[in-house]
């Protein structure tokens, strides 16, 4: 009998399943406390989540990519824009955040997914510098070097989301709905992502169009990040270049490799301990980053699998 | 039982830059055939199986499957149509285990579960060692699951290139077994590209031989093995024959 | 008038310093697959090495460039014997190596020496006045210093043995090796003579411009661009292109003002690594 049981959550995803049971259970943490620290660091970690997962969809067909932080200025600067012009729903920003990253990477990924390993990833770099250079370039819509500041709050079933809580539970709502997105697509394509990640020759051989793979996977890691720069302008009620600069792109894909790059589970630890690592740096926060370093100095070197792949070998050792 | 094919290869030649892989070569090999491609180790049969499966664009020539024109089209599209190929180097899912790689080459073959297959598993000793990771199964089994991968995504085209290298003497009879099945039951037509000799003569009506890109013969293995410029161009290249 | 000139003469400047950047990270790339995140890391530490040596030990500043090229060579040396090579084929742990290395970098030395800009300032100051020209002397003094080191590269990868075994591996990797090259002495040298020429143009650079943490990105930034555009690679690519990239960015400044100079270069990047990863010189692409 446990045997079947475990042979059916195996099926589903256990990992999966435990990604989308944290993303409720985290709702409690706002309603049960009004820790301005406890806030902080938790909108922060959600959005670093859902930015992860970005990062980590294409990781799963070893596609690393830089182009997170661009994605996420499209989301980003279009609540804000919208904003501008008084458009407030939560449900039809939230879909503008998803959906105008994705479209734009439509062109975009016809151009770049012909490159592979380190092409790709210089490609997605420079992406990112572009995107940087196109907010200082064109204040009229963006604000130049200023941004946007002020943006107004959501509005949600005609509550407006004004208080730090409402706001809060908001991120908690977006990054459920990014883990879904990304939990379902991602254990849908199981095969087919994995297949291209160990040989897509192979994988092409068999008959699997590797292209459309690769699109599906770039379309959606866009609109997920769409979805973080919702909840990175959401928490600062402000779009600023500063906040996707290209170089953040270190942060998340670190979140990513730290935490574990082999299940939905990796993003989700590695974003929560080294989120708030940094915020035990204080003051002094940019030193995280070089705890960043050693960090992924020691994945790569010795424990490859994360985080979470090295507990789980090590728990399958023990069993 | 599937659909027979004709392949026709007209005037296919491939370079890289300035060197030359192969040219000129032009076959026919009818619905449910079988024939060989032999040669000299650098005379060209991967090339030339990479540009009929789509791996490769060909510099010059055309490649036609049932008449229709399928020159330059992707890997994915010609096993859409129903080419399979196999590779040399054992090509298999390596991190993954024997039921996955099975589980995914019918997944992405789209033709759902081949008759037969089940018969074929258990044949090679492959249907009791399902949940073993496949990179710890001896060689001969891995080579034995890259081509039940490939019949597997329900072809009606094989490629064979060299399935019995690093194969023990006493193992190559799968081999025969595999290619049999997949002619009787899959309705398989069938190139296998080979070093093994005794293979070509006990399986093949007909063998092509390349050599340094050019094709040097074309007939039944009996006379062409005979040739004089055949054997030439054997013994020049220092070509020994399956140990 | 006299802009253009001044500005065109800023450029040949601007593209010798890029050029030994660019020079070093396309050695990186050709040999060894390598993508050096790092580099910008290594042009910062000459920056902060030759600071520590003129201010710290009252050195002349000659002496303390040339402590600062040593160091970063030797960084260069040991990081790539005993991190670098032991996944010398993966090219996304390299990577990530390199990316760890140079986060390692960074807060090092904002940890040693702060946030803020150092005191830095070139040895020779004044400027050469021909009518109504004006250039600042140390701009030509950098010129002339890179100038020559370029020259030297030249004559060490074109005219001596370990030049030539450098360049055979970075032409193919699996001949050369096969005909002997050992790469257990050749690949940490060319690590080294990269990031030594890194750390020459930031020990020579940011006394001019600014030494502060964060002066690297930039550079990573430019190093790329540079790279792609002559082709990853291609040694010649990216010397050429290093002035071509330099001599745009020093008119695009002067007339234009603003990022769109750089926008443009980016946009350009993009499409060329696109439709022809070979950039202006280089020779086929290695899809890593």
């Amino acid at each position: 009998m446990h045997h079947r049981s475990a042979g059916l959550i195996r099926r589903l995803g256990g990992a999966e399943i435990a990604a989308v049971v944290i993303f409720i259970v985290v709702f409690a943490i706002p309603l049960s406390t009004k820790s301005v620290l406890v806030y902080s660091v938790l909108n922060q970690v959600l959005v670093g989540v859902v930015a992860a997962f970005s990062v980590w969809i294409m990781l799963r067909m070893n596609l690393l990519s830089f182009a997170t932080p661009a994605f996420m200025a499209i989301g980003g600067y279009t609540v804000a824009i919208a904003g501008r012009y008084d458009i407030t729903n939560a449900f039809l920003l939230t879909a503008g955040a998803f959906v105008l990253p994705a479209l734009v990477a439509v062109p975009l990924g016809a151009l770049v997914l012909r490159l592979r390993g380190t092409y790709f990833v210089l490609v997605t770099f420079v992406l990112s510098q572009i995107m940087q250079l196109l907010l200082f370039e064109t204040p009229d819509l963006t604000g130049g070097s200023n941004g946007i500041a002020g943006v107004p709050p959501g509005t949600l079933l005609g509550t407006e989301l004004a208080s730090n809580q409402q706001v809060l539970l908001f991120a908690c709502g977006l990054a459920l709905l990014a883990t879904l997105i990304t939990a379902l697509v991602t254990r849908y394509f199981r095969q087919h992502f994995a297949a291209i990640e160990e040989n897509e020759i192979l994988a092409e051989s068999l008959g699997l169009v590797v292209w459309r793979y690769k699109a599906l996977g770039f379309v959606v890691s866009a609109g997920v990040a769409g979805l973080a720069g919702y909840s990175l302008v959401n928490m600062l009620l402000t779009a600023h270049p500063s906040s996707f600069d290209s170089i953040t792109a270190v942060d998340f894909i670190a979140y990513t490799i730290v935490g574990g790059r082999a299940s939905i589970l990796g993003p989700i630890v590695g974003s929560t301990l080294l989120v708030y690592a940094t915020n035990l740096f204080g003051t002094h926060g940019q030193y995280a980053q070089g705890l960043y370093g050693v960090l992924i100095l020691v994945v790569i070197l010795a424990a490859r699998g994360g985080i979470v792949g090295t507990v789980g070998t090590l728990l399958r050792r023990r069993a | 039982m599937a659909g027979q094919v004709e392949l026709r290869v007209e005037g296919l030649a491939r370079h890289f830059g300035g060197l030359r892989v192969f040219a000129d070569v032009s076959f026919n090999l009818g619905p449910g055939g079988l024939m060989g491609v032999i040669g000299p180790n650098g005379a060209g049969k991967t090339t030339l199986i990479n540009v009929i499966s789509g791996r490769l664009p060909p510099s010059e020539g055309q490649v036609l499957l049932d008449g229709r024109d399928v020159t330059g089209q992707p890997a994915h599209a010609l096993s859409r149509l129903g080419v399979a190929r196999t590779f040399q180097q054992t090509n298999i899912f390596r991190s993954v285990s024997v039921r996955e790689n099975i589980s995914r080459s019918v997944r992405f073959g789209r033709r759902g579960v081949q008759p037969g297959l089940d018969r074929l598993l258990g044949e090679f000793g492959l249907a009791e060692r399902l949940d073993e990771q496949s990179d710890k199964l001896p060689y001969g089994l891995q080579k034995m699951l890259g081509l039940l991968m490939a019949f597997a995504t329900g072809p009606r085209m094989l490629l064979l290139d060299e399935p019995a290298a690093g194969l023990e003497r006493a193992e190559r009879h799968r081999v025969d077994a595999f290619v049999q099945h997949a002619r009787e039951v899959g309705g398989c037509s069938v190139l296998i590209v080979e070093h093994d000799m005794d293979l070509i003569r006990r399986l093949c009506p007909r063998v092509l031989v390349l050599n340094a890109g050019a094709v040097l013969a074309d007939g039944a293995p009996a006379e062409v093995l005979a040739r004089p410029d055949v054997i030439t161009a054997y013994l020049g290249g220092a070509e020994d024959e399956a140990a | 008038m006299h802009e253009f000139l001044e500005a065109g003469i800023i450029g040949v400047s601007l593209g010798a310093q890029y050029a030994l950047l660019a020079l070093g990270f396309t050695l990186i790339f050709g040999i060894l697959g390598v993508v050096n995140f790092a580099h910008g890391g290594f042009y910062m530490l000459g920056g902060y090495v030759a600071y520590s040596c003129v201010s710290g030990l009252g050195l002349p500043y000659p002496l303390a460039v040339l402590v600062a090229v040593l160091a970063t060579a030797g960084l260069g040396w040991v990081f790539e014997l005993l991190l670098i090579e032991r996944l010398i084929d993966d090219h996304l742990a390299t990577l990530m190596l390199t990316l760890a290395l140079y986060l390692i970098i960074s807060t090092g030395v904002l940890v040693v020496f702060g946030p803020i800009s150092m005191e830095f300032t070139f040895p020779v100051a004044g400027a050469l006045r021909a009518g109504p020209i004006y250039v600042p002397r140390e701009n030509l003094i950098v010129l002339a210093v890179c100038l020559a080191a370029i020259l030297a590269v030249y004559l060490v990868l074109f005219r001596t043995d370990l030049g030539r075994a450098l360049r055979a591996l970075a032409d193919d990797r699996a001949v050369g090796m096969a005909l002997g090259l050992r790469p257990r002495l050749l690949f940490p040298a060319a690590f080294a003579l990269a990031t030594g020429l890194a750390g020459l143009t930031g020990a020579l650079v940011t006394p001019i411009l600014a030494l502060a943490p964060g002066v690297g990105d930039p550079v990573l930034a430019t190093s790329f661009i540079t790279v792609i555009l002559g082709g990853l690679g291609s040694l010649g690519g990216a010397a050429l292109a290093a002035f071509i990239v330099g001599i745009v960015e020093a008119y695009t400044s002067v007339y234009f003002g603003g990022s769109a100079g750089a926008l443009v270069l980016f946009v350009l990047v993009l499409l060329l690594l696109v439709f022809r990863p070979t950039g202006l010189l280089g020779r086929d692409v290695r899809g890593a």
